[in-house]
């Protein structure tokens, strides 16, 4: 077993220290050109996301000027007056129930096919991928008749739909971070004694935490943006954030509250990400300490 | 987000074509049209009390929505029903939907009403997705003209009482008059205006609903008006007045904007162009949005309504109650309720929405006349006598797709 083993047992237990070292840096013109580029992509991300926000509080803005004749809140008014602060809360919930389902799942279904003999494991892998395959149009139009007749609330069907398309991206996010997990840290924890339970909650949960975040974070999106499935299934009992965007946005001079709802939309998959980036990380300090020491 | 749902709802309305045709093509499975029986409108009316009503109708319009919010939903109140917007991108969504319930069985359905016309009423008929033969039953029917063409026939499909009148609609065409000072008074004349001004003039393309009401335009204008073309669809009259239309489609192309080699692909695309101020003229079916569009100044304050001497066609829309709802009474009160007197002067204002009324001002007395009276002009829309001058009925559903297919063939490939 190529793991050291930690000097005593209160020191906690570390990650190989980073490779990265000043041979890897880059210098010169080449670190120059990674700038520009890093710059270029974030450029090119943030761009789109300029006339969106102008377009929020614009009362008027026609072609030809530049930048809105007019600013106000006409777009705050009628995002609040089409309905929108109740649509957030539910497609918070929405995205939050699907991401509590879809994530467990994924995690056990990408556990089982990396460490244990699943019979027909390919066959699985295909099958839990499938859902990217399949036209959510579809799959909505013809399991609603199977959810109506077995009498599943619209809610639940909503949220079980939405859970088999947040399926993919979380059995794939877990089965890559399990296929980086050393099982013989957990072996190790087991032989000094610890619990299964133990070795769940403080060797493995910490260790896949960052997977576990990102797999999370991507079946939120599949519940926070759905159109079509929170349509069909929910039967209009589920009035979301994007079905307030896309009916206003099958109109003209809705501009202003598509964008408001849009670049509203936006935060908190945003707040998301950066409480991610601060608490879903493995504990950077330990790592500090492993190397001072 | 939002590009990634209109795509869907793209792809979606194809696949909701074909699985319409399947339900049609196992009609024998199908159930019958349900038909409604209430003893009388006072069992309608206790009946209603205390049930829900889901009115599912595209959310696009603003003061559309304002106005079932502000208006609609607090007059139900006071019946005891509780009404609820649900918002679509497209009214096929709820045809969508009634149709999966239509399928598992469903008695007790989440979509009670529904604000249709044309092909969406058309499809859903066919596959028994509405309840039929109740609108006769509400007392304020009695105001309407039972003999007007608009809402007997919806787009060439009968009504039958499967659905209840509740706002009309006229094709409308508008033009900056600033820059548009020799305005056209025919069709005819608005495509020559075209071929001299280069750039200035566009359409969207057919199947685009407004694309297409304006190649069904062009059609009864070189046919030599409406009257020369049949509202049947039939092949034989198809190809006898058509090559007409698509040689004249074709000569205007290149002196549209970008030279015709592309199109707006929506008539929100044209009303963006229009905005603008890229292309001079823009049409919709929705003459009612003009006014609010000129006053926030989307629109150029100069916009005025083009009226044709030969008339352009008018349509009605309705409220339907699908087969699979489990709340009648409370809808057909709602669907009552849209058409009192009181509720359509109030859709009719400008300031709210701006709606044609669908009621005969002959059958209301004077109180209620006077709320249509009452009522401010438009600045920039003419009243519904003016603007409806020489209406022209709606061709049937048929005509539709084949004479889309052939401008696609034709004009946007044969260039």
């Amino acid at each position: 077993m190529a793991l050291t083993l930690p000097p005593d047992s209160r020191t906690p237990l570390s990650w190989p220290v980073r490779p990265g070292n000043g041979l890897r840096a880059s210098h010169g013109i080449a670190r120059t050109l990674r700038v520009l580029l890093a710059l270029a992509l974030a450029l090119w991300l943030v761009l789109p996301l300029v006339p969106l926000a102008l377009w929020a509080f614009a009362d008027r803005w026609s072609f030809p000027a530049v930048l809105p004749q007019a600013w106000g809140w006409g777009g705050v008014r009628a995002a609040l007056a089409q309905g929108a602060v109740p649509a957030f809360g539910r497609s918070l919930l929405l995205g939050l129930l699907v991401s509590a389902v879809a994530t467990p799942l994924g995690v056990l279904a990408a556990r089982a096919l990396a460490y244990r003999r699943v019979p027909l494991a390919p066959a699985v892998n295909v099958l839990l991928f499938a859902p990217l395959a399949l036209p959510a149009f579809v799959a909505a139009l013809g399991l609603n008749v199977l959810l109506l007749r077995v009498q599943v609330p619209p809610f639940a069907g909503v949220v079980l739909l939405l859970t088999v398309y947040a399926l993919p991206y979380t059995s794939y996010t877990m089965r890559v971070a399990y296929g980086a997990h050393d099982l013989a840290v957990e072996e190790e924890a087991r032989l000094l004694g610890a619990s299964a339970w133990q070795v769940m909650w403080r060797v493995q949960l910490p260790l896949l935490a960052p997977a576990l975040a990102r797999a999370a974070f991507l079946a939120f999106l599949v519940g926070w943006s759905d159109y079509v499935i929170t349509v069909l299934v929910g039967g209009g009992t589920i009035v979301t954030v994007p079905l307030l965007v896309a009916a206003a946005a099958a109109g003209t001079g809705n501009d202003a509250t598509v964008a408001l709802l849009s670049a509203a939309a936006l935060l908190p998959p945003l707040v998301l990400l950066l409480v991610l980036g601060l608490f879903g990380r493995r504990p950077r300090s330990h790592q500090t300490n492993g190397d001072v020491k | 987000m939002r590009r990634f749902g209109i795509r869907r709802i793209r792809f979606g309305t194809f696949i909701a074509g074909a699985a319409a045709a399947l339900l049609v093509l196992s009609a024998c499975s199908a159930p019958a049209p349900a038909q409604q029986s209430f003893a009388s409108w006072d069992q309608v009316v206790v009946d209603a009390k205390g049930q829900t009503v889901r009115l599912w109708m595209y959310g696009g319009d603003e003061q559309g929505n304002a106005y079932v919010d502000k208006d609609l939903i607090p007059a139900a109140a006071t019946l005891g029903v509780t009404l609820q917007r649900v918002p679509v991108a497209d009214t096929r969504d709820a045809l969508n939907r009634v149709l999966t319930e239509i399928q598992a069985g469903t008695r007790d359905g989440t979509v009670d009403l529904v604000w249709v016309n044309g092909d969406n009423f058309g499809t859903g008929k066919q596959a028994g997705a509405w309840s039929c033969g109740w609108t006769s039953q509400l007392p304020n029917m009695l105001l309407t003209n039972s003999s007007d063409p608009l809402l007997g026939n919806d787009f060439g499909t009968p009504v039958q009482g499967c659905e209840a009148p509740w706002s009309k609609a006229q094709f409308t065409i508008a033009y900056n008059s600033a820059t548009v000072t020799d305005p056209p008074h025919t069709l005819a004349g608005l495509l020559d205006w075209a071929q001299q001004h280069p750039g200035r003039f566009t359409y969207p393309a057919p199947p685009d609903f407004t694309g297409s009401v304006f190649i069904r335009e062009g059609l009864d204008s070189v046919s030599g008006g409406d009257k020369n073309v049949p509202l049947r669809f039939d092949q034989k009259a198809f190809d006898r007045l058509t090559p007409a239309l698509y040689s004249r489609l074709k000569e205007l192309a290149p002196s549209l904007w970008r030279q015709g080699k592309t199109y707006p692909k929506t008539s929100a695309e044209l009303n963006t162009l229009y905005a603008g101020g890229q292309v001079d003229f823009t049409m919709t079916y929705g003459p009612a949005e003009l006014t609010k569009l000129v006053a926030d100044g989307t629109y150029p304050a100069a916009t005025k309504v083009l009226t044709l001497n030969e008339g352009t066609v008018g349509n009605a829309s309705f409220l339907a109650i699908p087969s699979t709802s489990g709340h009648k009474a409370a809808a057909m009160t709602v669907a009552n309720l849209a058409l009192s007197p009181e509720q359509q002067a109030a859709k009719a204002d400008p300031r709210v929405w701006g709606q044609y009324t669908v009621l005969d001002t002959a059958r209301l007395d004077p109180a209620q006349r006077a709320l249509f009276e009452q009522l401010p002009q438009s600045a920039v829309v003419p009243s519904y006598d003016v603007l409806s001058r020489n209406a022209n009925p709606e061709l049937s559903a048929a005509w539709v797709p084949a004479l889309d297919d052939a401008w696609r063939r034709l004009v946007l490939a044969g260039r």
